[in-house]
């Protein structure tokens, strides 16, 4: 069904990234413009696209076909004909709604986190522009506009952490984002050229794509499934492409919220989502995926338990809830894989901001054990930050629970034991850390009073909505287990996903068991924690620490070994070989020039010599062309 | 005015302006201006141009009246879709550009600046191979005059590079340009030089044919530049002022592609099919040879030498692949690069003008002194590394779906361009403009409202061509159509 609204939910907040933009210029060329002017420009915006956003959901949900929206002929050369066209259907609206709901509630965080920064009307443009970036790419109805959408993220991923641009650790962080989001994109942009010819040319519009799959040769479609799931293990942050995501805390933290854990690193799972149709149809590639996912999640949380930083320690907890995903997604549950998204997002939001305000009031502290010992009372952020804590590590009934649940039941279900088994130990890990951040930051005895600090309502506000939206979220999708509807599964039905058929007495040993090992890992965080000396912290050496010495690792192969490349082509090949080459050409060019200049020596008898010898030449050649006859 | 003159009038206006001045007026405030207004001028015909373009696939606005009678060598010029791309890209860059070029303090360097925009636009309008050849070596004097007297640095070393370097490849040429018009004779009897006779030979035989496609390929190798032939480029680059640089990378450098276009392809159709998966992996080749070597290059010019080597390889790589999307990306990215470029060229001259400094390393905490000049920038090296929204995002896509289509595995190597320009351009942003600089702050001015005015175009052209394409390459896309079902395919069963 055509409408007309799809394309305002994009356009307003790009709209607003444009008023902000031109009112940053203004304010720092003429004349100064309050802080007030930005954030309303900032936080209206992505509400409006909300509401839009949710009108369109009720349209659907009243039973309404598929929204499309068509703009104009994008591109059009040869068979590839590409439209500036949106889809709303209902995994688009879907992931739209909890964009634009989670998006706008960072937003007025943002308005007193960032409250004193220079750049505040820049940070809005910026905070603006990447909400139309995520639109785009969840509303695009082919993979290319997908992947403007997609790269729109990563710039503002990468403009976002560079924001303190003056400090070169930050833009070097950014930098790094880029260039692996980039090898990510490198392998999406094949991916769709792949799928593109495999097809015959045929279409390049997800529906028409999902019309032809049948025709195309099974190993080009298993080459372009895993050329897009490069894509999606560079913007979801999974091994091997994983490296930027810890490094991009250097941003200030509602882009962590937001970008970094809320949505735009669950871009690459609803890619795939979106690409079911080509999954389901090459299992060997799921299966791959899920164990990427699984390596991933369990070596995130490894790694996690050992980190002092405590926006790295969210940022490894969020690279393993990504992992999870990516097992529901890979073995063909899309709907348990989404509905996870879903309930990350609001509790991980919630934490990144929980610890944003923590940060903030002690003084930009991060190092957790430095933030024991300088505690202060924040009643709502330590409260709410618990209700994060306990949703992440799997406690029933908060939401994190139902979704990871699910997917651990669905690898049970596939017999994919292995991945089941990590699944669980990653769960156990998670409760740990989770726990142990919490227990350090805001129990550990530190021996001093405490005053209470007053936090602005614009970062209150939020936390209580997403606290809500953390406890609740997994009531959308009550199993029928319990006699709930499974709302997101119906909801998600267009997506075929295998569902969970197994006893019930199978499925309640699989929830105990899952429980068990997450009350397992707080009983141990408690005793290790609870009551530990925050000011002995624990040492920084060994190689969990270390991060498996991967970044060292990648530093050796990939820009160490680039660097000296580089001067190998400019100092040896082009200077000493190909130069080289050439000035010894014109030097010899010399050196045969000033030995034929002996014989111009102004000497009358050389030249008389000369004559001599060209009479003789000629009269010897016409004697024999003449008389020799 | 007649409209059969008007690509004449387009040629010559700024050569005569050029002359004029150099009799008449001293004050340099004047001859700024007039010069200025003459490429005005030039913009305006060439809308009116634009405007009455037909988009269809043959020649417009043909002018053909004989020149050198005896030898069949005749005044010929006209337009198609592939050089009213290019002649509308040098129609607006270069007045806009001037509004950038503070560097032009003597009226000899405008002089130049003039005789320059003679010499590239016929070269691009010509279609008589003599006449080609006529206004090639013409745009090089004026260029060896520019770098010689104005540059800085080694520049009389690179000067001499430059021309030498340039004036082979030329020479070879001309061997092979009369070589051809002889064989022409010898076949029909009569002379002619005009690009569509000289497609119809039919007796040279193969050995023949490759070398004389060798001396052809050498002299446009040499001008894009291609791997090896491209030593040249750092030293020009680095020494050239501005002004020289701007034209020599966003005009000059796109010439020897057009020229593989429009004469050495037709010409010899059947060896570029057989040899094109050669001339793709050079591109390709070049693509990542340039891109690795720019990466550790402290002066800032050097790396953008290197960085548009590297494009033009990619350009280059998508015309020999010689389909529709190769071609036609190849051609937007002749556009797009041409403005990125550019821009980033004049935006260095300023910094240079301003601080003094042009190595990466004594640069650095720019953008809180001058955010605007920042902004202008960041917009230029994100439509230079591809980013989606500016066009050269356009061109690298349908680069890469072009290569794809020629050969699955080159095209799965051409796709690191979406890498390779991103890594060096960012490292250097970083350090020459963002963060801090160590030891004392540089001193810089921001960009004033008519340097704004003078980039803006440009800004709003990368966003327009990268958000609605399609309208760009309508102009085009019969072109090259025609170029691949008539010239191509029947060429090659000959």
């Amino acid at each position: 069904m055509q409408t007309s609204y799809l394309i305002w939910i994009i356009l307003i907040p790009l709209m607003g990234a444009l008023l902000n933009t031109g009112f940053y210029f203004y304010h720092i060329k003429y004349k100064e413009l309050p802080e007030k002017l930005f954030a309303i420009i900032g936080t209206v915006t992505p509400f409006i696209a909300f509401l839009i956003t949710l009108n369109l959901f009720f349209k659907l949900l009243d039973g309404s076909a598929n929204l499309e929206q068509t703009m104009f002929q994008w591109l059009d050369v040869d068979g590839l004909s590409i439209e500036m066209k949106f889809l709303g259907d209902k995994l688009s609206i879907f992931m739209a709604m909890f964009v634009t709901f989670v998006g706008w509630l960072i937003h007025i965080y943002a308005v007193g986190y960032m409250k004193g920064d220079k750049g505040f009307g820049k940070f809005f443009a910026y905070f603006n522009l990447f909400l139309a970036s995520m639109l785009i790419l969840v509303l695009a109805d082919n993979p290319i506009i997908l992947f403007i959408g997609w790269e729109g993220v990563g710039v503002c991923s990468y403009l976002l952490i560079s924001f303190h641009y003056t400090d070169g650790n930050n833009v070097m962080a950014g930098n790094k984002a880029f260039i692996v989001n980039r090898v990510g994109d490198l392998g999406f942009i094949l991916g769709v050229i792949t799928l593109f010819f495999a097809l015959d040319k045929t279409g390049i519009s997800f529906s028409s794509m999902e019309a032809y799959i049948d025709v195309a040769d099974n190993d080009l479609l298993i080459l372009s499934g895993f050329l897009l799931f490069v894509g999606a293990m560079g913007k979801s942050a999974q091994v091997p492409l994983y490296v930027w995501l810890p490094d991009a805390m250097a941003g200030p933290t509602p882009i962590s919220a937001l970008i970094h854990a809320a949505t735009m690193v669950t871009a690459g799972i609803y890619m795939v989502a979106r690409f079911h149709f080509l999954y389901s149809s090459v299992e060997e590639i799921g299966l791959f995926i899920a164990y990427i996912g699984a390596i991933s999640a369990l070596f995130a949380a490894v790694i996690a338990t050992r980190q002092q930083d405590i926006k790295k320690i969210l940022a490894y907890s969020t690279m393993s809830q990504l992992g999870y995903m990516f097992i529901g997604v890979g073995l063909g549950f899309y709907s348990s894989g989404l509905f996870h998204v879903f309930t990350h997002a609001f509790f991980k939001a919630m934490l990144f901001m929980g610890a944003g305000g923590a940060i903030l009031a002690l003084h930009h502290e991060q190092n957790i054990f430095k933030m024991a010992q300088h505690r202060k009372k924040l009643p709502i952020i330590s409260a709410t930050f618990l209700i994060g804590v306990i949703a992440i590590s799997g406690i029933p009934p908060f939401s994190g629970f139902f979704s990871k649940d699910a997917i651990l039941a669905a690898s049970f279900q596939s017999g994919e034991y292995l991945i089941w088994g990590m699944g669980m130990f990653t769960a156990f890990l998670t409760a740990f850390y989770m726990f142990r951040l919490y227990f350090i930051v805001f129990v550990a005895p530190n021996g001093k009073e405490e005053e209470y600090t007053y936090t602005e309502k614009t970062i209150t506000f939020p936390l209580v909505v997403l606290a809500i939206g953390a406890i609740g979220a997994g009531f959308l999708n009550f199993p029928a287990i319990f006699g709930g509807s499974a709302f997101i599964d119906t909801w998600l039905a267009q997506l075929n996903s295998v569902e969970l058929h197994m006893s019930h007495t199978t499925e309640y040993t699989l929830m105990f068991a899952s429980i068990a090992v997450a009350a397992a890992g707080i009983y141990v965080a408690y005793k290790k924690y609870a009551k530990c000396d925050v000011f002995k912290p624990e040492s920084e050496e060994g190689i969990i620490a270390n991060k498996f010495y991967v970044d060292e690792i990648y530093d050796v192969l990939f820009v160490k070994s680039l660097k000296k490349l580089s001067n190998f082509f400019v100092h040896t090949v082009d200077d000493k070989i190909i130069d080289g080459l050439l000035m010894t050409v014109c030097k010899e060019f010399i050196t045969i020039g000033k030995k034929l200049a002996i014989i111009q020596n102004a000497n009358v008898r050389f030249y008389a010599f000369y004559m001599l010898a060209g009479m003789s030449a000629v009269s010897l050649y016409l004697y024999i062309t003449l008389i020799g006859h | 005015m007649n409209e059969t003159n008007l690509l004449s009038f387009i040629i010559f206006l700024p050569a005569i302006v050029g002359f004029v001045l150099m009799i008449s007026t001293t004050k340099i405030e004047d001859v700024r201006n007039i010069a200025f207004i003459t490429t005005i001028v030039t913009l305006i015909l060439v809308l009116k141009i634009y405007i009455n373009f037909e988009p269809k696939a043959e020649m417009q606005f043909v002018t053909n009246i004989p020149w050198i009678t005896e030898y069949g060598i005749n005044y010929y010029i006209g337009v198609d879709g592939f050089s009213l791309t290019i002649l509308m890209l040098i129609a607006i860059l270069i007045p806009t550009s001037y509004l950038l070029l503070w560097e032009g303090r003597t009226k000899g360097y405008w002089i130049n600046m003039l005789l320059i925009q003679t010499g590239v636009t016929g070269t691009l309008l010509s279609l008589d191979i003599i006449l080609f050849y006529f206004f090639w070596e013409t745009m090089l004097l004026p260029i060896f005059l520019i770098i010689g007297i104005y540059g800085s640095g080694n520049k009389v070393f690179s000067t001499i590079k430059v021309t030498i370097y340039t004036m082979a490849g030329s020479l070879l040429m001309f061997v092979a340009i009369l070589y051809l018009g002889v064989s022409f004779f010898n076949e029909f009897g009569t002379w002619s030089f005009q690009y569509n006779d000289l497609t119809k030979l039919t007796q040279i035989s193969y050995s023949e044919r490759i070398w004389l496609f060798l001396a052809f390929v050498t002299a446009f190798a040499i001008k894009i530049p291609l791997f090896p032939f491209h030593t040249w480029i750092t030293d020009t680059y680095s020494d050239a002022p501005t002004g020289g640089v701007f034209l020599l990378s966003s005009i000059m450098a796109k010439l020897g592609v057009y020229a593989v276009v429009r004469f050495l392809i037709p010409i010899f159709p059947g060896l570029f099919i057989e040899f094109s998966d050669i001339f793709v992996f050079i591109g390709l080749f070049g693509l990542i040879y340039f891109g690795i070597a720019a990466l550790m290059q402290d002066d800032i010019k050097r790396m953008f030498a290197y960085s548009s080597a590297s494009h033009l390889s990619l350009i280059a790589a998508g015309i020999f692949s010689l389909n529709s999307f190769g071609i036609n990306g190849a051609l937007y990215l002749v556009i797009a690069h041409a403005i990125a470029t550019g821009g980033l060229f004049l935006l260095i001259g300023f910094l240079h003008d301003q601080t003094g400094f042009k190595s990466i390393k004594q640069l650095g905490g720019i953008a809180k002194q001058a955010p605007i000049f920042t902004f202008m920038f960041a917009i230029m090296l994100f439509s230079n590394i591809g980013l989606p929204g500016t066009n050269g995002f356009v061109s690298e896509l349908l680069i890469i779906f072009g290569i794809y289509e020629f050969n699955h595995t080159m095209g799965y190597i051409s796709a690191v361009t979406v890498l390779i320009a991103a890594s060096f351009m960012l490292w250097m942003f970083q350090r020459a403009i963002l963060q801090e600089r160590v030891g004392e702050v540089l001193k810089m001015r921001d960009l004033r409202l008519k340097e704004i005015f003078g980039l803006a175009p440009w800004v709003i052209i990368i966003f327009l061509m990268g958000i609605y394409p399609d309208p760009f390459i309508d102009k085009f896309e019969p072109a090259v159509v025609h170029y691949i079902n008539d010239i191509l395919k029947i060429g090659a069963i000959k």
